[in-house]
């Protein structure tokens, strides 16, 4: 694919909001998981990634309609770190037509939806939709919808949502939207907020850990759901440090919410992106695994991650700071690799502190210095979508 | 906005009330036989293993049964590397209803397969297994422009990959008594095989400059508009009528900002 430039990037999660929070809490080794505190589902004894202040976020008046939990958490991330005036600086060169919005997201606004629907169904009364209600916070639209709006962008937009590799896949989108000339940019990235239905839906497949996720230990025990949103301002021209090289997009044709126990289809999705970056396995430095916590999902991602590079590169999973994202998960980790990149460090596993003896890739349970120059982030999510992003540093 | 290079339609599937396949949707598109949209059962699908074919969700089943047809004529290996693009504006209603009312229950009780069943991409992995495709897949939604932002995705897929990629678009009504409501009213689901403009086998015919152009587009044939008003992958019945007409065409599809995309049909090779 061709190569494209993150000009500029930003994010919200657990751990913070903005670069100089969350770079700290990764350099730091600092988690921000919490027992759950989340009042609509306070009954589950889990541990979440919850970002602190969305319920202190207002949303300007014109935009009054889209105010929901997911569209804060990326208002919230888009004015992080420059990043509206970086998308504003480039609408003013290129104009507005010319820059595409994708992102993704497994629920978009669905709390809001949940919550106003049980207060109906709890006291007896229809629920009450303000209008545009569906379309500015319930759609899997509405996100996309609001960043167009917010940003005064009218290139080319959907939103991708396959479940927990949306905001991975939404970069192979728009490398395609700039290569047929679609658009002569992006904004990718996504969001999710915490929401009931995922919340009861892991705890119904009971993949939701009782205490912080431990990816890649011994004693795993299931993921820590946390919400997220974070962006990237995808340009040709080499602005920035990191670009994006590949993006390798597979299906397991397996089952609708358990890997491929042999990793095949992340395998595939792995070497796609190294054919799209014209690379080869032992070019890469560090694998970001999907590193989910769950049982199955790491011991599949290790036959993928074996299979892929047999010289046992350097790998981690990041989801013991976030915890999972789901379908903003993807982007979320493409930006700690793009931070890894950038100063030549690489994260550990947070909470693993004795690795599954059974998983034979390099898990590294410490975060320290090392020298990297292409790195690869994992995103895998159920429908046995798997996506794979390839990432740079330096230009060439 | 540029166009893409010059694209194939190599199969169609449709699978609407009044049009419950291509050959019988193509002779009411083409004015040989009036439009009936009499009510129809959720279709089965045969290739689902029988776990799957139970536990299937009712945007699964329409959508399957569009995509089948798009792809009869193919041997399984390629229908195996067939690269996928599936494409709703809103999404499984039923799905969604049963989900918002487990959780506003006193005692929240969601059961596993409801919970991945409402993965807006449930369609595309029940396909996945169903076909024993492994080759990328992505579900996309973008409301009213739902279908041409899914032909822009596919055409640009056909661009990078050279290689063919089925399209399939699917919008359902939600259930009467559905906690939240859309407008749609009909069911609606269609699939296009796409490839690279020049392959061995003969197409049905070409897209030509694909561009995005000022403007709203005109509605479907009234008869159509009314049956299937609001439901984003029935703007797909544009493309489908100049298909079945079997005359050079423009097309125009909603896209955003009250735009259109808009290109050229050309039938056969």
């Amino acid at each position: 694919m061709i190569p494209l430039y993150l000009a500029a990037s930003s994010l919200v999660n657990g751990c913070g909001a903005g670069w100089r929070e969350i770079g700290d809490a990764l350099l730091q080794g600092r988690s921000g998981l919490r027992r759950n505190d989340f009042e609509p589902a306070q009954e589950l004894d889990t541990w979440i990634g919850r970002v602190e202040g969305v319920e202190d976020v207002s949303l300007p008046d014109r935009y009054a309609g889209f105010d929901c939990r997911a569209n804060r958490l990326i208002l919230m991330a888009l004015e992080q770190d420059g990043f509206a005036q970086a998308v504003h600086a480039l609408r003013a060169r290129v104009g507005a037509e010319r820059i595409g919005v994708f992102l993704g997201t497994s629920t978009s606004g669905i709390l809001d939806t949940e919550l106003q629907a049980r207060a109906a169904q709890r006291s007896g009364r229809a629920p009450h939709w303000p209008d545009d209600f569906y379309a500015q916070r319930h759609s899997m639209f509405a996100g996309v919808r609001f960043v167009r709006e917010y940003l005064a962008l009218r290139g080319p937009a959907f939103t991708v949502s396959t479940a927990c590799s949306s905001s991975a896949k939404v970069f192979g989108a728009a490398a395609r939207a700039i290569a047929t000339g679609l658009c002569d940019a992006a904004v990718v990235g996504g969001a999710d907020s915490l929401a009931l239905s995922t919340l009861h839906g892991f705890r119904a497949l009971e993949l939701l850990s009782r205490e912080p996720c431990r990816p890649c230990a011994v004693d795993r025990s299931g993921i820590s759901i946390g919400e997220a949103a974070g962006f990237a301002l995808l340009v040709r021209e080499p602005r920035g440090a990191v670009s994006v090289r590949g993006c390798g997009e597979s299906a397991d044709a397996w089952h609708m919410s358990s890997p491929h126990p042999d990793g095949a289809g992340a395998a595939a999705a792995m070497r796609a992106s190294l054919e799209g970056a014209a690379l080869t396995p032992d070019d890469i430095d560090y694998v970001n695994l999907h590193g989910t916590a769950t049982p199955a999902n790491d011991s599949a991602e290790d036959r993928a991650v074996t299979a892929t590079l047999p010289h046992r590169p350097a790998c981690s999973s990041t989801k013991g700071w976030t915890g999972h994202a789901l379908g903003a998960a993807g982007i979320t980790e493409a930006l700690i690799t793009a931070f890894a990149l950038e100063q030549q460090w690489r994260p550990g596993t947070l909470n693993c502190d004795a690795v599954d003896p059974t998983l034979a890739m390099r898990v590294e349970t410490r975060s320290q210095p090392a020298r990297l120059r292409h790195a690869m982030s994992n995103s895998f999510g159920f429908g046995g979508n798997n996506c794979c992003l390839l990432m740079s540093v330096g230009h060439e | 906005m540029s166009a893409t290079a010059a694209l194939a339609i190599e199969s169609v599937g449709v699978c609407a009330p009044g049009l419950p396949t291509w050959s019988s949707a193509a002779t009411v598109l083409a004015d040989r036989a009036p439009f009936v949209p009499a009510a129809m059962a959720a279709p089965v699908n045969a290739a689902l293993p029988p776990t799957e074919r139970r536990r299937a969700n009712g945007t699964t089943r329409w959508a399957l049964a569009a995509a089948g047809e798009a792809i009869q004529d193919l041997a399984p290996q390629a229908i195996a590397g067939l690269a996928t693009v599936f494409a709703s504006g809103d999404g499984d209603g039923e799905v969604l209803s049963t989900v918002l009312r487990d959780l506003a229950a006193e005692k929240v009780a969601l059961s596993p397969t409801t919970f991945h069943n409402s993965v807006y991409n449930a369609p595309a992995g029940y396909w996945s297994i169903a076909s024993r495709a492994l080759a990328a897949s992505t579900t996309i939604c973008a409301d009213a422009a739902t279908f041409a932002a899914g032909l822009l995705e596919a055409a640009a897929q056909v661009a990078a990959s050279a290689a063919p990629v089925l399209l399939v678009a699917y919008d359902l009504p939600f259930p009467n008594n559905a906690p939240i409501a859309t407008r749609v009213r009909t069911p609606f689901a269609c699939a296009l095989r796409l490839a690279p403009a020049g392959r061995a086998s003969p197409p049905l015919g070409r897209i030509q400059d694909m561009h995005i152009a000022g403007g709203p587009c005109p509605a479907l044939r009234s008869d159509l508009e009314v049956t299937f008003t609001y439901n984003a992958a029935a703007r797909a019945l544009a493309l489908l009528a100049a298909i079945a007409r079997g005359e050079q065409a423009g097309v125009a599809l909603p896209y955003h900002d009250g735009h259109h995309l808009a290109f050229a049909w050309t039938p056969g090779a």
